[in-house]
């Protein structure tokens, strides 16, 4: 009788390993090790069909100095300044209009949170038409009589990122609103009402009590935005396929054509090491000060 | 609802094949014809090969100029299960070759009179190493100009006769209200005009030093220059609406009158064919402006994965077989638009279109100026062939001085050796 509840507490105490022990396999396999393979490639002289030689760093070296890559890592640097700074401020502002208890918070939650919905082809198909001079905004704000406007930056090469810009904000702020609000609602009432007490104005409370206790829901959008702006690629594809001219071409859409179109997949496999390098260099702090912190904090 | 229906429609055809066809011989092939014209076109085969016994396994991998369709086929040939049979375009059965995976079918095209009816410079692509590995079903033409006979009328121009006359007639059409030249800003598209210029202002000999050989020499070469001003001059007749424009938009824009002209491929006459046009009533066809009968080409092909399956091996013969037989190539091409490789074929059942594409093909085979077209991958190889376009697109929309851009395509090139 003992033996055998022995071997049941045994198994209890074992369950978890055991579920979990599957997924764990796969995820070492399909992420680790295929990120140890990629590694691996970008050494190599591979072209069309995975070649296990070694040239060194000579892949690396070749990417950078391709052109097309430099303006594509340009680009990721311009789009994610902007659209983190962007979709973070304006998912903040929202989340606060928002939490002055308004009538309609639900509906007009749903309202902003929507475009999360949608895929970033949907939208970018859809504001490839807004931003069309011929088509959208231009076109209509002509038609109302205005006949000087111009907004021509999808087709203008030098603008263009912009509009990739405007796009992805737009996909995106609701997101962090709905993250910010769930912040905003976890900070306790009465900290508000003594700073309330104290004749602190409203704008004042937020800048100095509220604003600084969300810095974890601010460390979240960052790190998930920051991501999601690393890897871009559906978006651009729909909104502009990396032009006009390569003038909003991303990383990613790089990695894809080097490996894919132009057969030259250790250059592809080292453009993806690139993006690695950078999403480490994001996640790295993030699970630090994630980490560091005792476990009660939570 | 409708991917559920086709998905039902597959199901069932399965199911048929499978019952009817219980003994037969059957070979799956990847392609990545999925448009309504591409698949009529394709059942064309299809139902030849049931007539003989072979049943066609289809596996249609459609988007991304067949990008989509080449992964599936290296993530199957890396794990050892290939097709039958797979379409093949530009240099991709050179580069399967060269991995040892393609059957080596030279007998079975010289048996059926395939070799010998076959263009000389297609053996380049489809003969690598003297082996033929490909067999092909289409001929394309890349240099054609498309355009409104109405607005042609209209603005008083006639077919043009050099780069320059048809620069002045853009106008002309401008002034009667007409966009000159229906273009986008997606790579390949320009480089349609960039490779029609680079032949037609220099000759085949130079598009075979810059475009086949990518040679540094006459890439740097002042010609080159002279190529990037007159693509300048010729963005001058596009409208500003072309970023992202699907090439059958821009065909949609002649056909309604809106545009003059368009560079396009012999594609786009299907969709003029599918509005109910007519060709020299409604809608011109005729080469880019030149004095040599240049024909840059593209071929749609197949190729034939090695096996060792007795009955694999034999149905891959029949099919070598109906794609080079002369019927079948009418039929498939009278369906897509495009003209039979197979120089021995009657041509008396196509539209002027394509047999003035069939009386330039013997003209320029002759003037040496039947070339693989840049824009497609016929010419240059990948890695190179889209530094062309890349470079082509981002100056047609910047302000790039053209020696600049010279430069920029002659440093690429040389990086991407």
């Amino acid at each position: 009788m003992t033996r055998m509840f022995e071997i049941k507490r045994y198994f209890a105490a074992q369950l978890p390993k055991i579920v979990l022990a599957p997924s764990g396999v796969i995820i070492l396999i399909a992420i680790y090790g295929f990120i140890a393979w990629t590694a691996s490639i970008s050494l190599s002289s591979s072209k069309v069909m995975p070649i296990y030689d070694f040239v060194g760093l000579e892949q690396f070296v070749r990417l950078w100095s391709t052109p097309r890559w430099h303006v594509a890592v340009e680009n990721l640097f311009v789009f994610s300044a902007l659209y983190l700074s962007i979709a973070t401020v304006f998912g903040l502002f929202i989340a606060i209009l928002l939490d002055q208890r308004i009538r309609a918070e639900g509906f007009l939650r749903t309202v902003f949170l929507y475009p999360m919905a949608l895929s970033f082809i949907v939208s970018g198909v859809a504001w490839k038409w807004v931003l069309n001079p011929g088509l959208g905004l231009q076109k209509m704000v002509r038609d109302w009589g205005w006949t000087s406007f111009t907004f021509d930056w999808l087709v203008n090469p030098k603008y263009a990122l912009y509009t990739v810009v405007i796009a992805a904000v737009w996909q995106s702020s609701g997101f962090a609103m709905a993250i910010f609000l769930a912040g905003l609602r976890g900070i306790d009432n009465s900290i508000i009402k003594a700073a309330q007490m104290e004749g602190a104005s409203q704008a004042r409370i937020y800048v100095s009590v509220v604003v600084p206790m969300l810095r974890p829901a601010f460390l979240s959008v960052i790190v998930l935005l920051g991501q999601i702006a690393i890897k871009t690629f559906d978006l651009t594809f729909a909104l502009t396929n990396g032009g006009p001219g390569g003038a909003t071409e991303m990383p990613s859409m790089f990695m894809f054509s080097a490996t894919f179109e132009r057969n030259q997949m250790a250059v592809g496999a080292a453009s993806a090491m690139m993006m690695l390098a950078a999403v480490v260099a994001i996640m790295v702090p993030y699970l630090y000060t994630e980490l560091r912190k005792p476990s009660n904090d939570h | 609802m409708r991917s559920r229906s086709l998905l039902l429609g597959a199901a069932m055809c399965g199911m048929i094949s499978a019952t009817a066809h219980a003994e037969d011989k059957s070979i799956e092939v990847i392609h990545h014809w999925v448009s309504d014209s591409e698949v009529a076109a394709v059942n064309t085969i299809k139902q030849e090969l049931e007539k003989r016994g072979v049943v066609w396994k289809d596996t249609a991998i459609g988007g991304a100029n067949g990008a989509n369709a080449a992964q599936s086929l290296r993530a199957r040939i890396v794990a050892g299960n290939p097709p039958g049979a797979m379409q093949m375009l530009g240099y991709d059965a050179a580069t399967w070759a060269k991995e040892g995976v393609l059957r080596d079918l030279t007998d079975l095209e010289t048996a059926s009179g395939g070799v010998q009816s076959l263009p000389a410079d297609y053996r380049r692509l489809a003969a690598p190493d003297g082996k033929w590995v490909e067999v092909p079903i289409d001929l394309l033409r890349s240099n054609w100009i498309w355009a409104n006979k109405k607005a042609f009328d209209t603005a008083g121009v006639s077919v043009p006769k050099t780069w320059d006359e048809l620069i002045a007639s853009g106008e002309k059409l401008r002034k009667a209200g007409i966009i000159p030249l229906a273009a986008s800003d997606e790579p390949w598209q320009i480089a349609k005009i960039f490779d029609s210029l680079i032949v037609d202002l220099n000759g085949p000999e130079f598009y075979t030093q810059v475009a086949l050989k990518v040679d540094d020499k006459a890439i740097r070469s002042p010609q080159m220059v002279k190529v990037f001003e007159k693509l300048r001059q010729v963005r001058g007749l596009v409208d500003d609406n072309f970023v992202g424009r699907d090439w059958a938009v821009a065909t949609e824009m002649v056909a309604s009158g809106k545009a003059g002209m368009q560079v396009m491929g012999d594609w786009a006459k299907g969709e003029f064919l599918a509005k109910n046009l007519k060709p020299g009533v409604d809608f011109l066809c005729f080469p880019t402006p030149t004095s040599t009968p240049n024909f840059l080409w593209a071929m749609d092909s197949f190729s034939m994965f090695e096996t060792t399956d007795p009955s694999l091996r034999a149905a891959q013969d029949e099919l070598v077989k109906v794609l080079l037989d002369p019927e079948v190539q009418i039929k498939f091409n009278l369906i897509k638009g495009s003209i039979p490789p197979r120089l021995d074929v009657d041509m008396s059942k196509f539209d002027d279109c394509a047999k003035q594409a069939a009386v330039d093909l013997k003209a320029s085979i002759e003037h040496k100026s039947f070339l693989g077209t840049l824009s497609g991958g016929y010419a240059a190889e990948p890695q190179f062939a889209s530094i062309f376009k890349e470079v082509a697109a981002k100056f047609f929309v910047s302000d790039m001085s053209a020696q600049d851009a010279v430069t920029l395509l002659a440093d690429e090139i040389n990086n991407a050796r």
